[in-house]
C-alpha cells in the first residue's frame, strides 16, 4: 500500500476506534471502561506469551517495553521518580510501586485529533494491557492510575499488588 | 542537554494554575513577588499542561521530547501497514 494510502486508512481506523469508544461511553457509561480494560488485559497476555518470567519489576517493565516495541505500538514508556524519591521503586502498603511517564501514545494522539477527551474507556485499555502483561511476566495482579492525562506526556502510578 | 523551563516574569499573573495542574510539583509561588517560580525543573515530565493552561503563555519548554503525530509520520505509517 502507498504511504499516502497507508497514512489515510490509518486516519480512518483512528476515527473508528475514537467513535466505538466514544459511542460505548454514551450509550453504557462507565462499564466501558470494563470492555475496554478486558480487552487491554487479553491483549498483554496474549502479546506477552513467552516472555520469560522475572519477580524483578524493573525487568518486568524492561521486558514489557520490549514487547510493546516489537509489535510496533505506539505505547512507549519509562519509569520516573521524583527529586524527593529515594529510588524508582517504592514499596509501600499496596505493593510495588513505580511511577511511569507516558510520552508517545498512539490512543492519545487519536483523542485528541478528533476531539475526544483522555481518561476515557481507551486509556483503560492500557491498564488492562499492564494488568495482562505482568501477571504473565510476574505473576501478580497490578494497577495502573492515571496520575495526571497531559498534553505532550501522560504520569500513571503503576502498583504491582503483594503476593498473596 | 535537559529540559529547560522559563516562567516569564512580565507575563506571570500569580493566578496558580501552572502551580494546580502540574502533577510533579514543579512550580511553587514567590509570596514577595506573587509570581508562580520553577522550584525543581528536574521534575518536570514535559506533559506540556503548565504551558497550555497559562492564561497569559508565561511558561516555555526547550529541549523537551514532543510527541510524534504518528498520523502524519511517513515510516510510522508503514509500520502500522499490518493493523489495516
Amino acid at each position: 500500500m502507498e504511504t499516502n494510502q497507508q497514512r489515510k486508512a490509518l486516519q480512518d481506523a483512528m476515527v473508528f476506534l475514537g467513535a466505538i469508544a466514544s459511542g460505548t461511553e454514551q450509550a453504557i457509561g462507565e462499564s466501558a471502561n470494563s470492555i475496554s480494560y478486558l480487552a487491554g488485559v487479553n491483549l498483554g497476555k496474549k502479546l506477552s506469551s513467552g516472555v520469560p518470567q522475572t519477580r524483578d519489576i524493573q525487568e518486568a517493565l524492561k521486558a514489557t517495553r520490549e514487547v510493546l516495541e516489537k509489535n510496533d505500538y505506539l505505547w512507549l514508556f519509562e519509569p520516573f521518580k521524583t527529586h524527593d524519591q529515594d529510588s524508582i521503586v517504592q514499596e509501600n502498603d499496596d505493593g510495588t510501586q513505580v511511577m511511569l511517564v507516558f510520552r508517545d501514545c498512539m490512543i492519545r494522539q487519536s483523542l485528541f485529533r478528533f476531539g475526544h477527551t483522555q481518561k476515557g474507556s481507551l486509556c483503560n485499555m492500557m491498564y488492562g494491557f499492564f494488568a495482562g502483561a505482568l501477571q504473565n511476566i510476574m505473576g501478580r495482579e497490578s494497577s495502573l492510575e492515571i496520575v495526571h492525562a497531559g498534553e505532550n506526556a501522560c504520569y500513571k502510578k503503576l502498583i504491582v499488588r503483594r503476593e498473596q | 542537554m535537559p529540559l529547560e523551563i522559563d516562567v516569564h516574569e512580565q507575563s506571570c499573573r500569580g493566578c496558580e494554575l501552572c502551580i494546580d495542574i502540574c502533577p510533579t510539583k514543579v512550580f511553587e509561588l514567590d509570596s514577595d513577588k506573587r509570581l508562580c517560580v520553577v522550584k525543581h525543573a528536574e521534575d518536570c515530565i514535559a506533559c506540556l499542561s503548565c504551558a497550555y493552561i497559562c492564561p497569559s503563555n508565561a511558561i516555555t519548554h526547550t529541549e523537551y521530547h514532543a510527541v510524534k503525530n504518528f498520523y502524519r509520520d511517513a515510516e510510522f505509517c508503514q509500520r502500522m501497514g499490518k493493523f489495516l
